[in-house]
């Protein structure tokens, strides 16, 4: 066996907290006892809950994060190895249910710091403008309570903290440049590229991926090992993890690990007193707060809502509406596999390395509102047997030789919009999880539009395979990124939270996370969701006068923070093509 | 980790010129010569623990009782069939996959109509049994390959000749993406089916190089390509939607992807 020149690699034997082969945390750790009242204590510390910890922290706010999985010590918990991560997924049981019910666990949510950024594929596009009122555009769907131009800042501000790679031009929805260069391009993409441009349709490589192409700071660039799904243990691939949760432990937040909150309790006032929750040791606990933001995700988030029901609020906490479980979406998220003559490798670079949203938007030629994008996927070999079983019916002798095969192929993903409607939800089980807490139910049915749209979609994605050179071109059916269940409007009758995040019902109670989208485009929700979050922490920040005293938040836009941002990103890197702006 | 069945063993592949069996290899595939776990060196202490360990430890068998046992190991060889490879490089997939449930590791769902997934699996062997003796009045394990392959297809094909009381518990079709996505993830998480395919296996902290145009990394081999056939007889070589193509909706992807 041959051995690396300068020896093996195994970490440190210091107790150091490891984020990556470079990155440490600064311990100890902040500890606040639970009998004091904190300002904030935020539910899940994933990708919504891991900014505003940060922002809230850096703010001077004290704050506790009370997350249900591990605080990752990534060099000695993460594998390279697909079966052994597992554990990155959240396991515990839910059920699934409806006319077309989705298939969670790997395919949904996290666990654990950082939540489901340890696990994503890091693509990290914007939502177009139209994706803001397409109920006025379409008729279809509901219109968010504001436009593009309230998020595009923190668009900006994310993509530097992140940050996010990807091509100079981005020519859809708001054209923007990246400030960081796209990665090479790998095999799939290579695909995507040749039958894109084959049929004439625009394609960019390279990005928007929140994942490094040069190092920063403590964290290493990418090496293409193809992982990323599994928790990229080079630090490359963003997730709050990495990107905000050690600034918000140097500024003083404490996160509480393997804690499970079972409930948020009221005052006898009415207003939010603090959270109950199971600790590592399985012990049950309560921390005082001023102010509750639930970050749980979006079948989390609605559960403990519904599982905190209590005297005047039968129904479950801000739910006065029965809004909270309704409007779950996902994506249409259909794998295209095609087989080529010549070796691909899809192993190799990130998963996430090209896209093409030129059929993003409605096209009143086509029979269904709204669109869809098509974007590189690269599964590991657990990932493509199980896609073969389904895509081409394959078991015993045929699944050895397909699988022999896994050289020849590449993949593509179809990210279609799929709209909101108030069946589609998350209730509670009759079953309960190790705790005793009910577990969710996710219900799901596509309808008229979703369908037409999905046949339309995995057809142009098939073309596109087709025109790259494909010899045969299989595809599955497959539901990706759940958001919605606590939607956001202006109305208190049909929807559960405000357009800053605060329950129209509680004036301490706040939910922060994809929840509270209220349609999702045809983008991956990420780079969304976080910025949103460091929004709901900016307004968090600018009313905590109000909020400490019980009051509603002043519907008023908070100001944009760019001083809240971790420290160095602000301003750092140089969008290569300024764009002259245009009309949102 | 042989057979139940003595037929199964002869049940070789063939070279589809001749039609002669090809004989067992120590790696089957158009890779030879590469092996990952030849470059566990180079892995990070972590993952090689872990892949090393599955290699290493084999977990023993706990949750099927002795008689379940016997005709889950029969299933596997079927769903997964190794007769291709030598008796000493055949990958445990029944240990893999009995410790999954021994230990109660879940995928984070169940579908609302379906039973927890030991309880799937019980009831599946029973259900395949009874499949078994109302299509050849054996039980599974007595059964020829062939006919083996004949019981499973009318499970992918979502229409099982018996069985109907426990079909009736646990919908058919869902038993059949649950039975061959544990098998298969039990294969392909084991180093030696990533040889046979080609892929690099872990790459951290080396990282790959070599990106475009499938292009080998100087420690990844090129492919050598021989032609084969399933042997004579199997029903499991060619491909059919599972569900038989019926007017029946088409299963979701199991997996996470983007
Ligand atoms: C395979 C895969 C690939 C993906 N790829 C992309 C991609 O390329 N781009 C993209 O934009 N998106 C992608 N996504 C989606 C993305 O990961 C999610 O949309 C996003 O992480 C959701 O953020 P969140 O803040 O809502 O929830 P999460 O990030 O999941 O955070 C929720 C956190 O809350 C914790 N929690 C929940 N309930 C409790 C409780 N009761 N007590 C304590 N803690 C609790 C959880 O443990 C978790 O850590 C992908 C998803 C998957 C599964
Ligand atoms: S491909 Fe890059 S970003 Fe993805 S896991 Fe590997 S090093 Fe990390």
């Amino acid at each position: 066996m041959r051995e690396p020149i300068f020896g093996r690699f195994d970490p440190p034997r210091s107790s150091d907290h490891l984020l990556g082969p470079v990155q440490r945390l600064k311990t100890p750790m902040r500890h606040y006892r639970e009998s004091e009242e904190v300002d904030v204590c935020i539910v899940g510390v994933g990708s919504a809950g891991g900014v505003l910890l940060q922002r809230l922290s850096r703010a001077g706010l004290r704050v506790v994060g009370i997350e249900s999985g591990p605080f990752w010590d990534v060099e000695r918990d993460w594998v390279s190895d697909e079966a052994g991560s597992h554990k990155l997924y959240w396991n515990d049981l839910r059920i699934t249910a409806g006319a077309n019910p989705i298939t969670l666990g790997e395919n949904n949510s996290g666990h654990g710091v950082g939540g489901g950024s340890v696990h994503w594929a890091a693509f990290a596009p914007r939502f177009h403008p139209s994706d803001f009122h397409i109920y006025e555009l379409d008729g279809v769907g509901v219109d968010w309570p504001f436009r593009y131009d309230v998020i595009r800042p923190y668009y900006e501000m994310l993509e530097r903290e992140m940050p996010v790679a990807g091509p100079a031009r981005f020519p859809w929805g708001y054209p923007h440049s990246y400030p960081y260069g796209p990665h090479p391009s790998a095999g799939v993409g290579d695909v995507l590229i040749k039958g894109c441009t084959k049929l004439g349709i625009p394609v960019v490589a390279g990005g928007p991926v929140a994942i490094l192409s040069g190092s920063y700071g403590d964290r290493q660039h990418c090496i293409y090992r193809g992982f990323c799904i599994q928790g990229c243990k080079v630090g490359a691939k963003q997730s709050t993890l990495y990107s905000h949760v050690p600034d918000a432990v140097a500024c003083g937040a404490e996160i509480r690990d393997r804690s499970m909150a079972a409930r948020v309790n009221l005052r006898p006032d009415g207003l939010v007193s603090g959270v109950t929750y199971f600790d590592a040791a399985g012990n049950e606990r309560h921390q005082r707060c001023k102010l509750v933001v639930i970050s749980g995700y979006a079948i989390e988030t609605p559960r403990l809502l519904l599982n905190s029901a209590s005297p005047g609020h039968e129904k479950g906490l801000a739910n006065s509406s029965d809004t909270v479980g309704r409007y779950l979406m996902v994506q249409a998220g259909n794998v295209i596999l095609g087989r080529f003559p010549q070796l691909i490798r899809l192993y190799k670079g990130p998963p996430a390395h090209a896209l093409t949203e030129e059929f993003y938007e409605t096209d009143p030629r086509r029979d269904f509102a709204r669109g869809f994008a098509v974007q590189t996927v690269g599964p590991l070999p657990i990932a493509f047997a199980k896609q073969m079983m389904v895509a081409k019916g394959a078991w015993g002798w045929g699944l050895r030789k397909v699988m022999m095969d896994y050289n020849h192929w590449a993949t593509l993903g179809l990210l279609g919009e799929l709209l909101p409607w108030a069946d589609n939800r998350v209730t509670i089980a009759e079953e309960r999880d190790g705790h005793g807490l009910p577990v969710a139910k996710v219900t799901y049915g596509l309808k008229e539009n979703d369908k037409k749209l999905i046949e339309f979609g995995k057809r142009k994605v098939m073309e596109i395979m087709s025109a790259a050179g494909a010899e045969e071109v299989v595809q599955e059916a497959r539901y990706a990124h759940l958001i919605g269940g606590a939607r956001m409007g202006d109305d208190p009758d049909t929807s559960v939270v405000d357009r800053f995040g605060c329950s129209h019902d509680i004036p301490n109670l706040f939910c922060c996370d994809g929840s509270i989208l209220p349609t999702q485009g045809s983008a991956n929700p990420g780079l969304t969701i976080q910025s949103l979050a460091a929004r709901t922490a900016n307004y968090i920040i600018a009313q905590s006068d109000r909020l400490s005293q019980g009051l509603r938040g002043l519907p008023e836009e908070p100001p944009i923070r760019h001083d809240l941002s971790p420290p160095g990103t602000y301003q750092r890197g140089i969008p290569r093509i300024p764009w002259p702006a245009r009309q949102s | 980790m042989t057979s139940q069945n003595p037929a199964a063993d002869h049940l070789l592949p063939v070279d589809p010129q001749s039609g002669s069996p090809l004989d067992p290899r120590r790696q089957p595939g158009y890779y030879p010569g590469f092996s990952t776990l030849d470059q566990r060196a180079f892995w990070d202490a972590a993952t090689r623990q872990t892949v090393m360990d599955r290699v290493e430890q084999v977990p023993a068998i706990r949750f099927f009782d002795g008689g379940e046992a016997a005709t889950m190991q029969a299933i596997c060889n079927r769903i997964l069939p190794q007769d291709d490879r030598d008796p000493e490089r055949r990958i445990p997939v029944l240990n893999y996959l009995d410790n999954r449930l021994y230990s109660g590791m879940s995928d984070g769902y169940r579908y609302e109509d379906m039973p927890a997934d030991g309880d799937a699996f019980r009831l599946g062997i029973q259900a395949i049994d009874e499949i078994s003796v109302h299509l050849h009045a054996k039980r599974f394990t007595e059964l020829e390959m062939a006919q083996q392959e004949e019981v499973l297809e009318t499970i992918h094909d979502a229409h099982p000749p018996a069985g109907g009381n426990i079909w009736k518990r646990m919908p058919v079709d869902r038993f059949w993406l649950l039975l061959v996505q544990d098998i298969a993830a039990a294969y392909y998480a084991h180093p030696w089916s990533w040889d046979e395919i080609g892929f690099g296996g872990p790459a951290y902290p080396r990282g790959y190089v070599r990106l475009e145009n499938g292009k080998a990394e100087p420690w990844e081999k090129d492919e050598q390509r021989y032609e084969w056939e399933p042997p004579p007889g199997a029903r499991s070589g060619g491909y059919r939607p599972v569900g038989g193509g019926r007017p029946h909706h088409a299963p979701p992807g199991q997996s996470g992807t983007h």
